[in-house]
C-alpha cells in the first residue's frame, strides 16, 4: 500500500505501515525533526502539526488518515521565519529550552486563523493542551497577542 | 591544539593561558582555570579551557563549555567572552563543546555555570583582545598605551589608521598569551547586563535547533526500552518470537542492571527501523521481572512512617544553646509537621541519545548535564578511556537535574555494541515518568519557642528524607550532617537551635531536582515561620525581618542583609499590607540557596477548593545579572515550576513501581493555571555573579502555602497541596 502525503508543498510518497504515526514518519523516515515527540498521547502538543489547515497531533495521527492531505509543519510555517508568529516569538525571546516551541507556534497559528482577535481567555483556551516545561507561558500569552496585532495591521 | 603544560598549571594555580595559531589561520586562545576550580570537578586532570576562534575574515566562534539546557547559559558565557574581546556580537557564533577537559567543568548543575565560568571566560575575551591590540601597535610602530580595540577592530589615538580584527589574527595567534589581561571596568561592559538576544532562539523558532532526540547518523536504527518496574528488581525471562516476527523490528536486547552510579536500573529493548516499530514491537513482547526486595514500596506508607520518626527524637546533628531551656521559658510555643512528595523532573524532551560503538570508536550525541559524567560511564562500561569516548553535547529539551544522570547513554551504548550499529534510544514518556532520579519524598518536624520580647528563641528542626546519597550508596539511610547544614547554617537569628535526622531508607533512586532540597526545606521554614508569626500576633514580614535582624553572627552578616534586602524590596513591589479584596491574600517567602538570594510575594484568591494565582513578585539578588531578560526568564519559569509542584505534581508508588506515567495523571503547569502576572526585580547587582537556575524555586510553595492562608485561614503543611 502507498501514501502519499505533502509535506510543506513537497509530495512525499512512501511505503510504510499506514499505522505509522505522522510523528514517527516525520522524525524518523524523513528526518525532518522540528516536529517533537513529548508524550505520545496527545497530551502535551509538542507534536503539533498542521493538518489541511487544522492544528492535529501528529503522534496520534496516522500515515493513512494523512494519505492526500497537506501537512505543514515548524519547518514549512514560513519560507524564512518571517510569520508573524516566528516574529514575535523572537521579539518576546519565548523559547528557553524551546523544545516545547514548534508546537506552541503551530497551534497559536491555527487560533490566529480562527480567531485573528483572540481574548486573553481565547488565549489561554488553545494554548492549554501545549506544555511547556520551562515555564514560558507568560511570554507565550504576550507573542501570541502580539501576532494577532500585527497580523490584523498587515 | 596545544595542551597545557601540566607542571606549570599544577603549581601556578594562577590562571594559565595558552594560544595557538591554526593551521587554517586564525587565533584560538585557551584558558586554564586555577586549580582551585578543578577540585570541584573530581577530575585529577588540571588543563581546562575556554575558546575563542577567530578567522581571518574576522568571523569570531566562541566555545561554550557548560551545557545548555534552555537556561541560555550558551548566550551568556560566550556574550561576557565578546565583551571583554570586545567583539562584535553580530559576527559572533556560538558553538557547544564537546566533552573535554579544555573547556573547564562541563558538569551544569548546582547554578554553578556563571559562578564558576564567568571570571575565566571574561579573561579567556580580554587576553585575546590584548593580542590583537599588540600586534596593531607593533605594526603601527606606537606604543600599546595610544591604541585600543573596539568593536572588531583596532583604533589609535595618533592618526585614524586601524585594523579589522581579521587582519591581525594570524600574527596574534604567535604571540604569548598575557596571563593578567586588563579587564574592563563595569561601566565599560557592552552586552555584560544588556538583555541582548539567545543567539538560538531564531533556530528554535522554525525547527531547525537540534536536540539530542534529534540527532542522525547514516544506518542509525531505533530503539524502544522497557524498564524493570521497580529499583533492585530484573528481566526474568522474555518471549521474544511477536516481536521478532514484526517486520522492521531487527533485535531484542535485554539489559542487566548496571550497578555503576548512574547505570541502567535494566529492561528490555527493542531495536527497529523507526521508533514507533521499536514501541510496537515492545508491546509484543512477553516479559517477565523479577520484583525485587523493594516492592514492598508505597509513598504514602512511607510519608506516614517518614511523620512518625520525625515527630519523635531523632538524632542530633547539631546544636547551639539549649531548645530545652528556651521551650521552657517560651511565652509562646508552636509545633508542626510539614510533609513533601516525590517529583519527577519529567523535561519536555525525554531522555534521549545516540550511541555508536565501533571496535576502534565509540562516538555519542547526548542531551546532557554532564559530558564528562557520560565519557566516565561509557569509558568504565566499554573498558576504555574516557578521553577516548567521543561526546557531542547536544541541546537539551529541558534538563532540570535529571540529564545529569547517563542511564539513558549506557543503555543506548549497551544496545549499539549488542546489534553493532548506531543506535538512537529514545524513552517514552512512561518510562520517563516511572524511571527517574526522583525528588526526595519527605517529612519534617519542627517545634519553636518565641520568648517574652517577642524573639524566636529556640528551634528543633527534625528532617527525615531518603537523601541522594543513597544512589550512590545504598547504606545511606538518612540525612547526613551535610544533608542538613542548609538548615543548621539558616541565617536565622535564634539562640537554641538543634537540627535531628530521621531515618529514611530509599526504595528508589533519589537524584537532584531543581533546587534540590531546599524545595522542601524553604516549604517547611518559610511556611512554619509565616505560623509562629500568626501565633505571636505579629505582622509575617515584621516578624521575617526581626528574625533576620537578630541573627548577629558576623559570618552570616552577609546573608542577612542580603537577605534582608531581597524582603524589603519584595514587600515594596507587592505592596504588602494593602487591603485585598474578601477571599484574596499574600504571602511571603524568603530563602537563600545557590549562593543566591530570593524572596517572593504570592498574591492567590480562594473559593473553597479553587485556588487562583493572580501575581507573583519576586526580588531576587544573583549579584551581577549577565542577562536581564534571560535571568528574568529564569525566574519565571522558576514560578511556574514552583506552582505546579505547590499544587498539582507528586509521583506515587505503589508495590514498589511508580503509579504515574504521563501528563494525563503527572499534571505539570498548563497554561490557564499560570499567574497572570509575575513581576521580576534584580538587587544586589554590585556584588559577584552567582547563580539563578534554581534558587527561584524554592520560595514560591511556601509563599503560596501562606497566601492561601491568608486568603482563607486553612493552613497546608503537604505538597502539593490538597485543597480541601
Amino acid at each position: 500500500m502507498s501514501y502519499s502525503i505533502t509535506i510543506n508543498g513537497k509530495v512525499h510518497t512512501t511505503d510504510v505501515d499506514g499505522n505509522m504515526p505522522l510523528l514517527w514518519f516525520l522524525r524518523d523516515t524523513l528526518e525532518m525533526t522540528g516536529t517533537k515527540y513529548g508524550c505520545g498521547m496527545g497530551v502535551c502538543g509538542s507534536c503539533t502539526v498542521h493538518l489541511d489547515g487544522r492544528a492535529v497531533r501528529s503522534c496520534l495521527m496516522t500515515v493513512k488518515v494523512a494519505d492526500g492531505k497537506q501537512v505543514t509543519t515548524i519547518e514549512g510555517l514560513s519560507a524564512d521565519g518571517s510569520h508573524p508568529l516566528q516574529i514575535a516569538w523572537l521579539d518576546n525571546n519565548v523559547p528557553q529550552c524551546g523544545y516545547c516551541q514548534a508546537g506552541q507556534i503551530m497551534t497559536a497559528a491555527e487560533l490566529l486563523t480562527k480567531t485573528p482577535n483572540p481574548s486573553e481567555k481565547d488565549i489561554d483556551e488553545a494554548m492549554q493542551g501545549n506544555i511547556c516545561r520551562c515555564g514560558t507561558y507568560k511570554r507565550i500569552r504576550k507573542a501570541v497577542a502580539d501576532a494577532a496585532k500585527q497580523m490584523k495591521g498587515a | 591544539m596545544k595542551t597545557v603544560d601540566k607542571t606549570s598549571a599544577g603549581i601556578s594555580r594562577r590562571d594559565f593561558l595558552k594560544a595557538s595559531g591554526l593551521s587554517a589561520g586564525g587565533l584560538m586562545i585557551s584558558i586554564s582555570l586555577p586549580a582551585s576550580l578543578l577540585a570541584s570537578t573530581g577530575d585529577s586532570a588540571h588543563e581546562l579551557n575556554a575558546f575563542v576562534h577567530i578567522a581571518e575574515n574576522g568571523d569570531t566562534t566562541i566555545y561554550c563549555g557548560r551545557c545548555e539546557i534552555g537556561q541560555g547559559i550558551s548566550t551568556a558565557l560566550p556574550a561576557a567572552v565578546a565583551d571583554e574581546l570586545e567583539a562584535d556580537w553580530s559576527r559572533v557564533k556560538v558553538l557547544q563543546g564537546d566533552a573535554d577537559k579544555k573547556y573547564g567543568p562541563q558538569d551544569t548543575g548546582g547554578s554553578q555555570s556563571i559562578n564558576k565560568m564567568f571570571a575565566p571566560m571574561r579573561k579567556a575575551g580580554a587576553a585575546g583582545k590584548e593580542m590583537l591590540i599588540t600586534v596593531a601597535a607593533s605594526s603601527w610602530g606606537l606604543p600599546v598605551a595610544d591604541c585600543y580595540a573596539s568593536s572588531h577592530a583596532v583604533y589609535n589615538n595618533v592618526d585614524d589608521r586601524s585594523f579589522q580584527y581579521g587582519e591581525l589574527v594570524s600574527k596574534a595567534g604567535k604571540l604569548p598569551v598575557p596571563e593578567n589581561p586588563t579587564l574592563k571596568s563595569r561601566d565599560q561592559f557592552r552586552y555584560i547586563g544588556k538583555p541582548i538576544q539567545r543567539h538560538d532562539q531564531a533556530e528554535m523558532v522554525v525547527g531547525k535547533r537540534v536536540y539530542g532526540a534529534d540527532a542522525k547518523v547514516p544506518g542509525v536504527k531505533y530503539a524502544a526500552i522497557r524498564h524493570v518496574p521497580v529499583l533492585g528488581g530484573s528481566v526474568k525471562s522474555v518471549n521474544r518470537e511477536k516481536a521478532m516476527a514484526m517486520p522492521g523490528v531487527l533485535d531484542v536486547v535485554v539489559i542487566p542492571r548496571f550497578e555503576n552510579a548512574y547505570g541502567s536500573i535494566g529492561g528490555v529493548a527493542v531495536v527497529a527501523d523507526n521508533t514507533w516499530l521499536a514501541e510496537q514491537g515492545l508491546e509484543a513482547l512477553e516479559i517477565e521481572f523479577e520484583l525485587g526486595e523493594n516492592v514492598s514500596y508505597n509513598t504514602d506508607e512511607y510519608k506516614q512512617q517518614l511523620v512518625k520518626n520525625v515527630e519523635a527524637p531523632c538524632k542530633s546533628e547539631f546544636e547551639k544553646g539549649s531548645v530545652d531551656k528556651a521551650f521552657k521559658e517560651a511565652t509562646v510555643r508552636h509545633s508542626a509537621t510539614y510533609v513533601g512528595g516525590h517529583l519527577s523532573h519529567s523535561p519536555m524532551e525525554p531522555m534521549a541519545s545516540l550511541v555508536w560503538v565501533q571496535d576502534d570508536k565509540c562516538e555519542i550525541w547526548a542531551s546532557t548535564q554532564d559530558p564528562a559524567g557520560i565519557q566516565r560511564t561509557i569509558g568504565a562500561y566499554l573498558d576504555r578511556n574516557p578521553e577516548d569516548i567521543i561526546v557531542h553535547v547536544m541541546m537539551s529539551g529541558g534538563g532540570f537535574g535529571r540529564k545529569f544522570k547517563c542511564d539513558y547513554v549506557q543503555e543506548a551504548a549497551a544496545i549499539s555494541k549488542a546489534v553493532g550499529a548506531p543506535i538512537q534510544l529514545t524513552w517514552s514518556r512512561e518510562e520517563d515518568t516511572r524511571t527517574g532520579y526522583y525528588h526526595s519524598c519527605s517529612a519534617q518536624h519542627i517545634e519553636a519557642s518565641v520568648d517574652a520580647e517577642g524573639n524566636v528563641s529556640g528551634w528543633l528542626h527534625r528532617a527525615a528524607f531518603p537523601p541522594i546519597g543513597s544512589t550512590f550508596n545504598p547504606a545511606v539511610v538518612q540525612p547526613t550532617k551535610a544533608d542538613l547544614s542548609a538548615i543548621s547554617d539558616h541565617p536565622y537569628g535564634i539562640e537554641n537551635m538543634q537540627v535531628e535526622s530521621g531515618m529514611a531508607k530509599a526504595h528508589t533512586r533519589i537524584g537532584w531536582y531543581r533546587a534540590v532540597y531546599a524545595i522542601f526545606y524553604g516549604f517547611a521554614i518559610n511556611g512554619f515561620t509565616d505560623e509562629l508569626a500568626h501565633k505571636a500576633g505579629v505582622d509575617s514580614l515584621q516578624f521575617l525581618r526581626k528574625i533576620y535582624d537578630n541573627n548577629k553572627n558576623p559570618e552570616q552578616a552577609e546573608q542577612v542583609r542580603r537577605s534582608r534586602a531581597c524582603l524589603d524590596k519584595v514587600a515594596e513591589m507587592a505592596g504588602w499590607g494593602k487591603r485585598l479584596p474578601p477571599n484574596h491574600g499574600m504571602g511571603i517567602a524568603v530563602h537563600h540557596s545557590f549562593a543566591s538570594y530570593v524572596a517572593m510575594v504570592v498574591h492567590v484568591e480562594v473559593h473553597g477548593s479553587d485556588v487562583t494565582v493572580h501575581r507573583v513578585d519576586c526580588a531576587v539578588d544573583c549579584g551581577l545579572v549577565l542577562n536581564p531578560d534571560i535571568a528574568t526568564a529564569q525566574m519565571e519559569g522558576a514560578v511556574i515550576m514552583g506552582v505546579g509542584l505547590a499544587l498539582n505534581t507528586e509521583i506515587r508508588f505503589e508495590n514498589g513501581a511508580v503509579v504515574n506515567s504521563n501528563f494525563h495523571n503527572y499534571p505539570v503547569l498548563r497554561i490557564s493555571a499560570a499567574p497572570k502576572e509575575i513581576n521580576v526585580s534584580f538587587i544586589g547587582q554590585e556584588e559577584g555573579p552567582t547563580g539563578l537556575g534554581e534558587p527561584g524555586v524554592p520560595t514560591l510553595a511556601p509563599a503560596l502555602a501562606n497566601a492561601i492562608f491568608a486568603a482563607s485561614g486553612k493552613r497546608y503543611r503537604s505538597l502539593p497541596i490538597k485543597m480541601a
